[in-house]
């Protein structure tokens, strides 16, 4: 009970660092500039269209879509994290073979997918904000597609076997080569050229640490009270089983 | 220990179980030509199906961009159909079990199914090729060397043959075994099939750099090959072992 | 380490404190036993009861949370490689290819065990299990007994000590049965047996010493000369009682 007490409490200040860090943003934050982009075509965007030249519509370089680079960077970085952890305890349970680390992997990979779902959103609008399209396939935003299919592809994995011994030693393996396939695919998509164009170059502020830092500490904070609290669940679930189990023998 | 340490299997005899392990599979598939009938009728279906997707795109259309993505869309599946069969052989009658009851190192049983693998899919390559150039190709010219193309293929297959016979040997003890292996195995070929696309591209376009982006395409190719077909052979120990 | 083939003590299967657990739930518990050379043990229990499990250790093919078990001296798990030459499995499961001839099934798997004669050695034990005249048929037409027959044969191709046999019974008609307690008469003198068995009539008959799991413990472990027929029958129908859902 004390953990999910202490869970509790880095919801709660994890939430609250979020929130600052995000109001910081759009308040003390300084807004960089980054002068102007010229485009051959007309596009549908919420930037001023400064003038028409005979070069192309001239549009303010954006500087909306810094706001979200405070929420959007920390996820996407704690989800990598997190998938991390999951690889982590995945190759921890084929060493030991031990039950508890394949949860404990598990839980990571539940948790790796909330987060991983919510860079694909927060990608989604900042593409939208920054580059003018829904969708892009930008080295960042394909390889956390495709790591979102690979995290379903664990759970279907997981759901398809019954043995449950064998659930866990399937499951690990794929966790473990689902993670090292991620930063290749980041570094094949970003290697191979592409005919696709690159609306606007994506530039970012240095200077705007604090909010960043703050809402990068709130969301591990909110990552590990996630997991802890499943965790938590999951271990009286355990004891539910031993307690079954020792009312029938 | 003396006794025992004289009947420990040493290289020559890790050479003739992987020998005899491939062999069995080729006799079988001699015998029954079940995966390449499959795959090969699998491909002649996804030809069909790119004539579909490919009916509207007018005359103006170059074919040549997009041939090289066509062809190993149908190689990803296709090779899913192989692989499924290749282990469901020897789940079937728990042959696989016997396999490993027999004093094999367990990289013995990865390499030998891989390159069996690799084999087969090699062979629904050089067939599906010349199909798709008669059905989609003529007239276009090409632009590259000649030799690019079946270094690009053996580059890919090695991949497909290395990840999926790990992948595989995991889903034929699922419920849904070719869902599980496409849900699976899609994801992670994602990057091996970006470079093939883009080596295979250079070599059917040629023009100015396509050496480069072939060699570029190729390396990416080789280390993927390299990392992956190593993780995969490092983990197939504990999918035998469950 | 002690010697591995002592012939003084002879024993044949050492199983010390075997358990092997995931998470809560203990597949074997505790088990412990010991087989002379040239025994027969029978393996009784119900459903989940953890033979299938003692079986997967002792064959090395599942590694025990702890405890030990050793055949023959060596180790399940240290020297799991030198003890897969002198184990054979029979099974319920032909564990055959379907697709291959007879012949080419017993060479394949004579290559898997590099035996050295090894067209000879097919040949002799294809006469053996009266296959001969069908050893050019593919697998896939031969009926269950013939299965069996050819399972035998495979599981002797390299000439184990320990013969394994997991339900071998099941599945076979009367004659089949006949034939293949035959066979099991022939070879019987030269190896140690350890057989899982549901029918408790045939598994006793068969046997020199028999153990009866539940719940992954054991329940009854003795040489059949100290057992007690019906006290030993009232046993088992009181464990398949208790067996794990």
């Amino acid at each position: 009970m004390k953990q999910l007490r202490v869970a509790l409490v880095m919801l709660v200040i994890g939430g609250l660092l979020t929130t600052v860090a995000f109001v910081m943003a759009f308040t003390t934050a300084e807004v960089q500039r980054f002068g102007t982009v010229t485009l051959s075509e007309r596009i549908d965007t919420a930037f001023p269209l400064q003038e028409v030249t005979a070069d192309g519509y001239r549009y303010e370089r954006p500087w909306f879509s810094q706001k979200i680079f405070y929420f959007h960077v920390p996820v996407a970085e704690a989800s990598f994290l997190v998938f991390g952890v999951a690889a982590f305890f995945a190759i921890r349970f084929l060493m030991t073979k031990r039950k508890e680390y394949d949860t404990k992997s598990r839980i990571a990979m539940e948790t790796a997918i909330v987060f991983v779902t919510l860079t694909m959103i927060t990608g989604i609008l900042w593409t939208r904000a920054a580059w003018g399209v829904w969708w892009e396939w930008e080295p960042r935003l394909t390889t956390y597609f495709i790591m979102t299919l690979m995290m379903i592809g664990y759970f279907v994995l997981r759901n398809s076997i019954e043995d449950e011994e064998r659930r866990a030693v399937y499951a690990s393996v794929f966790g473990i080569i689902a993670f090292i396939n991620a930063p290749i695919s980041f570094f094949i998509t970003r290697l191979i050229p592409s005919n696709h164009p690159v609306v606007f170059q994506s530039g970012f502020a240095t200077s705007n640490l604090v909010p960043f830092i703050l809402g990068q500490i709130g969301m591990l904070l909110v990552g590990y009270a996630i997991y802890s609290i499943r965790m938590n669940e999951e271990r009286l679930e355990e004891r539910v089983e031993i307690m079954k189990e020792a009312l029938e023998g | 220990m003396a006794e025992t340490t004289a009947r420990r299997p040493g290289r020559g005899l890790s050479w003739r179980q992987f020998r005899a392990i491939l062999r069995k599979d080729i006799v079988m598939e001699l015998r029954t030509k079940e995966m390449i009938t499959s795959m090969g009728i699998y491909a002649l279906l996804t030809m069909v199906v790119y004539q579909i997707a490919l009916s509207q795109a007018g005359t103006a259309f170059d074919p040549r961009t997009i041939a090289a993505g066509l062809l190993w869309l149908a190689f990803v599946f296709t090779s899913m159909l192989g692989l499924n069969r290749s282990l469901v052989h020897e789940k079937d009658q728990g042959c696989l079990e016997a396999l490993l009851l027999s004093p094999v190192d367990r990289p013995v049983i990865f390499f030998a199914k891989a390159i069996g693998n690799m084999i087969f899919l090699l062979i629904v390559q050089v067939l599906t090729i010349p199909v798709f150039a008669f059905l989609f190709l003529q007239g276009s010219e090409y632009g590259g060397q000649l030799w690019m193309i079946p270094v690009a293929l053996l580059g890919g297959a090695v991949g497909i043959a290395g990840v999926g016979t790990l992948l595989a040997t995991m889903s034929v003890n699922t419920k849904g075994k070719d869902f599980v292996l496409a849900v699976l195995f899609i994801p992670l070929m994602y990057p091996l099939l970006l470079a093939c696309v883009s080596a295979t591209t250079a070599a059917v376009l040629g023009g100015d750099g396509h050496v480069q982006q072939f060699w570029s395409g190729m390396g990416l190719i080789a280390a993927y090959d390299a990392i992956m077909v190593l993780a995969a052979y490092a983990l197939y120990e504990f999918v035998l072992g469950a | 380490m002690s010697e591995p083939t002592a012939p003084e003590n002879a024993l044949a299967v050492e199983v010390r404190g075997l358990t092997r657990t995931f998470g809560a739930r203990k597949a074997l518990d505790k088990v412990s036993f010991d087989l002379p050379q040239g025994a027969f043990l029978s393996i009784f229990g119900p459903n989940g009861a953890g033979k299938t499990t003692l079986v997967k250790v002792l064959t090395t093919l599942t590694a025990p949370s702890k405890g030990s078990a050793r055949i023959f001296g060596l180790d399940v798990v240290e020297d799991a490689v030198e003890l897969r030459e002198r184990i054979g499995l029979i099974s319920h499961n032909p564990l055959l290819y379907p697709d291959l001839s007879a012949e080419e099934n017993l060479r394949f798997f004579a290559e898997m065990y590099g035996v050295d004669d090894a067209a000879d050695r097919v040949r002799e034990l294809l006469t053996a299990v009266e296959l001969d005249h069908r050893r050019l048929d593919f697998v896939r037409t031969f009926s269950r007994g013939m299965l069996q027959r050819l399972s035998i044969a495979r599981s002797l191709l390299h000439r184990p000590d320990v013969l394994f046999l997991d339900e071998p019974y099941s599945g076979l008609d009367p004659h089949a049965v006949e034939i293949f307690d035959s066979l099991m008469a022939q070879i019987r003198s030269e190896h140690t047996f350890v057989m899982i068995s549901h029918d408790l009539a045939k598994g006793l008959e068969l046997c020199t010493h028999a153990l009866i799991l539940a719940r992954g413990k054991v329940v009854l472990s003795a040489p059949k000369a100290e057992i007690d027929e019906d006290e030993f029958t009232a046993t088992y129908r009181a464990t398949v009682g208790t067996g794990v859902s």
